[in-house]
């Protein structure tokens, strides 16, 4: 380490503190490395999890020389996966590199042979390409660890593998050639499912969906979706992806209700960091309820850090609160640009109706009585035939419930019927069960979230028992001593 | 050339010669001998195999199926349509690259979606609508079939007939005539609770018959529950939902006794 500061006196003083940052970010990765060691050996995921997430943490601290100091460190110089990675990594800076693999290389010890560190070096250095956008290497690098995951098979690599299969889909996202890697992803889905390596499982189903929802093939999407295997979650990062995706199929293909469940769900389940999902969530969440006749409340678009990029769905729900097409059409053709972009244009064409039911619905509401030629006016039907297309527009939004009156044809004229009671129905004791029902079961699921360390409830018992157990032979002891006196 | 693509060219050139006559027994019979020589070929999906003829053959294939398809609305059979129109489906996805796109391509993408409309499958219609990328959608044939899905979702049926007038394409024709019918039954199901009552003249009107005696006999056929008395049509009103009189006790019983349950494993 002296050599190292040395050196950068010499080249400038202010290279001092980012060598003294270097060499800590690589004395945190042999942490993480020998947590991933007796992780392996002692076979417990959860630390490998751990390590994961700790990498993480050091994501915007990686350099090419910490990195490369890294692999010297972890797998044999020389060796084919050590020659291979460090092939990926930009060689402009040599001088800082040579440093510190020196000073590693004099501690390096001889544990290569471990497939996790060999898999967990793939995983950095793919995350190192990726931050320095680097996205050819990437994909190169991704798929020769697929490569190399194909014929590895042990429970401790799983959660590794899922975060490569996260990026080696993400790296051509990257380039935008995700079409390639479907077959592979359907193939290593099939082998996940094989081994019964459920966390495998649930991260390539996700990209799958999201690799036909790239392309909008809604279909393959929701056959995939529904022949897939379930189970309940492990990631809850990739559940709430899954719920995401499953919502957008639901819209596409009508079923608004499940639709909104999913989108909610996964919008209040994603974590408080993960912004840019949530304002999708949000977003499509927005216009299924505005598909079902709802209209979510103005909260929703005056959450932190989303005010902005909700503004166009805001102006939307406006236009379809107040039912007038023409403000409609002026903000669907003011924000066209963010609705494309968006994907979301078809469901926004899917909306004019019910602009047009809103605006019955108001008129409704507020008329007793009202002429067929007044309600075109207000709804501002443009046709030749504005009356006829009126009365058919009422009579199907009488047939699906959205109005409740009665069209007078020989007076052309809509009449509102008088609005029940709804307290003297059943309908209040019915919201009011679905709401305790959902409390209810939230707090069994919470309950059911929280994490025990595993067998540790059962290990205190048997300490208990042993020592119970000896209580009671030293008790016998006694007293077989006592009867042994009193013979005597 | 390959001697089994000279086979399909000069068979094809059979098959459209006979289709131009409008003899469709002879055109069934020459596209059931063409989709078996189809299957010899490679390059087809889903196989895709890279072979020198790929071009020429994945041309003549689409082809063939583009006329099969045109073929099974001529003959006005649907399911072969639905049965041709998924062979064709590759063919527009996943050979862009390949070989160049079809001119037909959108007339008859605008005809399954026209298809589904008529079928009812609107979740479909609005997955295969995803599909398409935007600029597709300003394709006359394409747009005529969105603008029908939007007035049919409205109910301004009277759009949806006055569309048969400016049909982008002569095949359309078929699904506009069977469209007519699912708007009637449509129209129907509305009036049934829009109206207390029409006069025949009115009903007639509505429901797009020109006699009375077609009126009476749909009336009879597919809504027997309706009456006709004193010039009228008069509809039979489903029972409104009456406010609840008694008190569902079976139900709040299971309910409470649930929450009890539940309750009891929180505290």
């Amino acid at each position: 380490m002296t050599n190292d500061v040395e050196m950068k006196e010499v080249q400038a003083p202010s290279n001092s503190l980012s060598s003294a940052t270097a060499s800590s970010t690589l004395q945190h990765l042999k942490e993480i490395s020998s947590l991933i060691e007796t992780g392996a050996y002692a076979k417990e995921v959860r630390r490998i999890v751990r390590a994961v997430r700790l990498t993480m943490m050091l994501r915007r601290k990686l350099r090419a020389a910490v990195v490369s100091a890294f692999l010297s460190y972890a797998l044999a110089p020389g060796s084919e996966a050590h020659s291979r990675l460090s092939s990926f990594l930009p060689k402009d800076e040599e001088h800082d590199m040579d440093v510190d693999t020196a000073t590693s290389a004099a501690q390096g010890p001889a544990k290569y042979s471990l497939p996790e560190l060999e898999i967990y070096c793939y995983l950095l250095v793919l995350i190192f390409l990726i931050d320095q956008k680097r996205y050819n290497e990437a994909k190169a690098c991704s798929s020769a660890s697929i490569v190399r995951l194909k014929n590895m098979n042990r429970r401790t690599v799983d959660v590794l593998a899922s975060r490569l299969y996260f990026y080696y889909s993400y790296s051509y996202e990257l380039t935008d050639s995700l079409a390639k890697i479907r077959g592979t992803l359907l193939s290593l889905h099939r082998m996940a499912t094989l081994r019964h390596d459920e966390l495998g499982q649930e991260t390539l189903l996700n990209l799958l969906l999201r690799n036909y929802l790239h392309y909008n093939l809604y279909d393959q999407a929701e056959k995939l979706r529904s022949k897939a295997p379930r189970f309940e979650a492990h990631s809850n990062q990739q559940f709430c992806r899954y719920l995401f995706y499953l919502g957008k199929i639901r819209t596409i293909q009508l079923e608004y209700t499940d639709a909104k469940e999913s989108l909610l769900q996964a919008a209040r389940k994603a974590p408080v960091a993960a912004r840019g999902f949530r304002i999708q969530c949000n977003k499509w969440a927005v216009i299924v309820r505005l598909l079902l006749g709802e209209i979510p409340e103005r909260t929703v678009f005056m959450q932190k850090g989303m005010k902005k990029a909700l503004t166009p769905y805001f102006e939307l729900t406006n236009a379809v609160r107040i039912g007038d097409l023409e403000l409609f059409r002026t903000v669907a053709e003011k924000f066209s640009g963010t609705f494309n972009s968006d994907r979301t244009h078809n469901l926004i064409v899917r909306l004019r109706h019910n602009v047009i039911r809103t605006g019955l619905r108001n008129i409704s509401i507020s008329y007793s009585r009202i002429s067929l030629a007044d309600v075109a006016r207000k709804l501002r039907l443009d046709s030749q035939n504005p009356v006829a297309d009126a009365e058919s527009i009422v009579a199907k939004a009488i047939r699906d419930g959205a109005v409740d009156a009665m069209i007078d044809h020989a007076n052309g004229c809509m009449v509102s019927k008088e609005t029940g009671d709804v307290y003297s129905t059943n309908e209040p004791q019915i919201a009011f069960n679905s709401r305790i029902v959902f409390c209810l079961n939230m707090h069994n699921e919470a309950v059911r979230a929280l994490r025990f360390p595993p067998n540790s409830h059962k290990e205190k018992e048997s300490a208990e028992k042993r020592r119970e157990r000896q209580q009671q032979e030293q008790e016998l002891a006694k007293h077989i001593a006592e009867e042994d006196d009193d013979e005597f | 050339m390959d001697p089994q693509l000279t086979e399909v060219t000069q068979l094809f050139g059979r098959f459209k010669a006979a289709f131009i006559r409008n003899d469709f027994g002879t055109c069934t019979n020459l596209l059931s001998q063409l989709k078996v020589l189809l299957t010899k070929f490679p390059s087809l999906p889903p196989s895709f195999q890279q072979t020198p003829n790929a071009v020429e053959e994945l041309t003549i294939a689409r082809d063939i199926y583009e006329h099969a398809v045109v073929l099974s609305v001529k003959t006005e059979d649907q399911d072969a349509f639905e049965r041709d129109f998924f062979q064709l489906k590759p063919y527009y996805t996943d050979t862009c690259g390949i070989i160049p796109p079809s001119p037909q391509e959108y007339p008859i993408l605008g005809l399954n979606l026209l298809r589904l409309l008529v079928q009812n499958r609107i979740a479909e219609f609005h997955t295969e609508l995803e599909l398409l990328p935007p600029s597709a959608l300003e394709n006359p044939c394409i747009k005529h079939a969105v603008e029908l899905e939007q007035s049919f979702m409205e109910g301004a049926y009277n759009r949806v007939l006055s569309a048969r007038l400016t049909v982008p394409h002569e095949t359309y024709v078929y699904f506009m005539d069977l469209l007519a019918k699912t708007v009637r039954d449509e129209i129907a199901g509305c009036s049934e609770k829009a109206y207390d009552y029409l006069s025949i003249n009115d009903a007639k009107k509505i429901l797009m018959f020109s006699s009375d005696q077609e009126l009476s006999e749909y009336i009879t056929e597919e809504h027997p529950g309706w009456e006709i008395k004193d010039g009228c049509v008069f509809f039979q009103k489903a029972k409104e939902s009456q406010p609840c009189k008694e008190i569902p006790s079976l139900q709040l019983i299971n309910q409470t006794l649930s929450y009890a349950r539940e309750l009891e494993r929180i505290v």
